[in-house]
């Protein structure tokens, strides 16, 4: 007890004594301490944080009517997104498409949640307003360009219900159901969506009078490829009218560049690391290397070298500690300055991360002062006290 | 006499010399390497998601409105407008032709197959080999723009060899209605003409494609009796992320003052190239896949933001660990220093002896970390992306300003507390 007592007054206070010193190796083994765990939460938070951008290019699964099914209802629609893990989801859009007419000519009228397109499909630049409310239109750049429409202009879409053209053709005055629509803003996509027409879900059922089911359904999930193939098969498998199946483009290309990004960071992290641990390692031993003197005083006086390396590896240890401990906060703090720089979103704390830091910090300056203390005490006290 | 000095301490402190030359060495090599990875990484990552495919879309400027019509409109197409096939090497010869990595025709034209059902044909390249009016050569084709069809049977049709123009690569979708194999002979027809194309390979590309058939350039020109036309060309090119000035040009290019039109006219914004595109193909319009060039902005703008944080922080790291590696050795010295003092030594003299031997080691773990740099970040380039990080020589005085400001930093101040000490009480020993 008395013992363990006098070991740590001694290593309190020869930390004190020579402060400015110390201060010199608290801060080096902190700003190591601060870049390991800084770098290893920002490791581990990329591949979240970037597969969020990937959603950029939209949709990654679509449902699509299997088979004999004439549509998707909107049940089979929940009951198969009861399958997806409700935080991955970024965006559902359900399309229903229908020919229209506007100005006696045909044009594809889409049908959607535009809320949900909107998430699906990011990169949809849309010049004037996303439609807020029923009523309102969103039409493609070469809709707005061949009649010559724009935002805030109103356009009258007709629906002529497919029987009707057949049977009726004597009965010219019944044109089907005509609603004035308020063209809200138009969309350049540089894809065939340009060519079409959107407007809500309701919209379009009050347009053509009846309720249908969808043609098919986006969706744009945040999970890897392997996730993905397993929902599709759950889905396709338990949802009889439901098939999913995956985007390629999207999912194949989103797989081999989130890689080569996550094999970036890993490799820098390494990198930085090691070097950083080096860096720390040798002003701990500079630091220790200039106590030789201190070193031969105690072996004149009678010390062991095994309770000289015990003390030292002690006031290396606590060092360690204190700098692990105030370096894993830094660290996080310094990721989380990143984070909310490049992806404008908190990280999430990696509790496991602070005695990780610890062990580390505590290793490296364990090991950096073995070294100079063990060459220390090998030598004669009579020659280091007497200088070189 | 300086000299003497200076030879007797870097000798005989080899080993405390040695360290502040591998810290300084550590810490140059590591600002190297990160600095060139940064700088090179836009590049790198832009290359990478080429992956997704063309950014942009070349198509006739009549078309480009009722081109989706077609269904219901039924128009022949020899009527409807087309590109013309001999001005496709035009689109290496733009201001940023080097930018232009992959481009393919398309011609595509409704058929019939021997049973009567009726399925698109596309006929494009595969992996056309291109001899450019400069003297340049280019490999591309839709093997380089479809990344992610998976070839389930078969293979790319391989334009170098023979008999490629008699090929056809089929959907899945279509293969399996039709129960087409690897191998097999099918027949199309239009009303124009009839071919015989022999199936090397079935694709699954996750999407419409699936149910077309795809054969090189000229059997799907004679099909759809448009020789020498393209319907569209599909353009890879690497571009830099949108700004004001991009989007304020793409809505119209006149708006511009003659040094804003100078400005986006020379920088490889998506709507510059496209711009210079609709100059060298006649009657064309090229727009941007926003889902493409628009994705491709952001991800590359957020991985270099990410690296230059990255950087700064390790530079960071490294400058606290060189300034305090070297607060700390000349702090041990306190001994000479007093001696020095004590028999006479000008403080100016001090300073100049101490400096001097410092920054000599200083220089040669600069030098020597700048090859270990080099070395740290072409690891880096090849195995992470299997290309060499492009070193730029804006590195070497950004490195050298660092490293000399660094040390100073960590020693002067040290050397000057030194000084103000009293002789007789350092050399008493405290």
């Amino acid at each position: 007890m008395k013992k363990q007592n006098m070991f740590f007054r001694m290593i309190t206070a020869s930390l004190l004594r020579r402060r400015s010193r110390m201060v010199v190796a608290l801060l080096a083994i902190m700003v190591g301490a601060t870049i390991l765990s800084g770098l290893v939460t920002i490791y581990y938070d990329v591949p979240r944080q970037m597969g969020e951008q990937f959603r950029n290019y939209g949709a990654n699964m679509i449902f699509v009517p299997s088979g004999s099914a004439e549509g998707i209802k909107s049940t089979d629609v929940d009951s198969a997104l009861t399958y997806i893990d409700k935080d991955n989801i970024v965006g559902v859009a359900p399309y229903r498409y229908e020919t229209v007419m506007v100005n006696e000519r045909p044009v594809i009228a889409a049908g959607t949640d535009l809320d949900g397109a909107n998430a699906t499909s990011p990169y949809w630049y849309v010049t004037g307003q996303w439609p807020q409310e029923n009523g309102q239109l969103l039409i493609g750049k070469d809709i707005a360009e061949l009649y010559g429409v724009g935002e805030g202009d109103t356009m009258s879409v007709t629906y002529v219900p497919a029987s009707d053209t057949e049977t009726s053709d004597e009965n010219t005055k019944e044109k089907g159901t005509t609603v004035e629509f308020t063209v809200s803003g138009t969309l350049d996509t540089g894809g065939s969506e340009e060519n079409y027409i959107f407007m809500s879900i309701s919209d379009i059922e009050k347009l053509t009078g009846e309720k249908k089911s969808y043609d098919m359904v986006e969706l744009s999930i945040s999970a890897g490829h392997d996730e993905l193939e397993s929902y599709v098969d759950k889905i396709s498998g338990d949802v009889p009218s439901v098939s999913a199946r995956l985007v390629k483009r999207v999912t194949q290309s989103e797989t081999t560049v989130l890689s080569k990004l996550q094999a970036l960071v890993l490799l820098v992290t390494v990198v930085v690391l090691l070097l950083t641990m080096i860096c720390v390692a040798t002003t701990m031993t500079a630091v220790v290397t200039e106590r030789r003197k201190e070193i031969g005083l105690r072996k004149a006086l009678g010390a062991s070298n095994k309770s000289i390396i015990r003390e030292f590896m002690g006031e290396g240890m606590m060092l360690g500690g204190v700098g692990g401990f105030l370096g894993s906060f830094l660290g996080f703090l310094f990721a989380q300055l990143v984070s909310m720089n490049v992806f404008n979103s908190s990280i999430t704390f990696q509790p496991l991360l602070i005695p990780v830091t610890l062990v580390a910090s505590v290793g490296v300056t364990a090991l950096a002062c073995l070294l100079p203390v063990r060459s220390a005490t090998e030598v004669d006290p009579a020659l280091v006290l007497k200088g070189e | 006499m300086f000299f003497r000095m200076l030879r007797g301490a870097m000798f005989r402190q080899k080993g405390k010399m040695l360290m502040i030359a591998f810290t300084i060495l550590l810490g140059a090599s590591l600002a190297t390497a990160m600095l060139n990875v940064m700088m090179d990484v836009g590049d790198k990552v832009n290359q990478e998601l080429k992956t997704y495919g063309a950014n942009i879309t070349v198509v006739p400027k009549e078309s480009s409105i009722i081109s989706e019509l077609y269904d219901v409109e039924d128009s022949d197409s020899t009527q409807s407008a087309h590109l013309l096939e001999s001005e496709l090497g035009n689109i290496k010869t733009i201001f940023w032709a080097f930018n232009i990595v992959d481009f393919t025709p398309f011609i595509d034209t409704k058929v019939t197959l021997s049973n009567g059902e009726e399925t698109k044909l596309v006929g494009t390249w595969f992996n056309h080999h291109l001899e450019l009016p400069t003297g340049e050569t280019l490999d591309t084709g839709i093997a380089n723009l479809r990344t992610w069809w998976d070839v389930s049977q078969g293979g790319w049709i391989d334009e170098q060899k023979n008999g490629f123009d008699k090929s056809a690569m089929i959907g899945s979708a279509l293969a399996k209605k039709e129960n087409i194999k690897v191998g097999d002979a099918i027949e199309v027809k239009t009303k124009n003409s009839k071919e015989t194309l022999i199936v090397t390979g079935i694709y699954d590309a996750g999407g419409d494609e699936d149910d077309y058939i795809y054969t090189s350039l000229a059997p799907a020109q004679r099909l759809a009796n448009c020789e020498g036309l393209l319907s569209s060309i599909e353009v890879s090119a690497l571009t830099t992320p949108d700004n004001e000035l991009a989007r304020k040009a793409a809505k119209n290019p006149e708006a511009l003052s003659v040094s804003q039109y100078e400005t986006w006219y020379c920088t490889a914004y998506v709507s510059s190239i496209c711009y210079q595109i609709q100059e060298v193909i006649t009657d064309s319009v090229a727009s941007p896949v926003r889902q493409v060039a628009e994705s491709e902005g952001s991800i590359m703008e957020k991985t270099e933001l990410l690296m230059i944080l990255i950087t700064i922080f390790s530079l960071i790291g490294a400058a606290l660990g060189i300034s305090n590696l070297v607060t700390a050795s000349v702090m041990e010295r306190s001994n000479e220093i007093g001696l020095m003092k004590a028999i006479g030594a000008k403080d100016g003299s001090i300073l100049g002896v101490v400096l001097t031997e410092i920054m000599i080691t200083a220089v040669i773990g600069g030098v020597a970390g700048y090859f270990a740099g080099y070395g740290f970040a072409q690891i880096i380039g090849w195995s992470v992306f299997g290309s060499a990080i492009d070193m730029k020589p804006m590195v070497i005085p950004i490195v050298a300003v660092a490293i000399i400001a660094v040390t100073l930093a960590g020693s002067i101040p040290a050397i000057r507390m030194l000084l103000r000490l009293r002789p007789a009480e350092v050399l008493h020993g405290r």
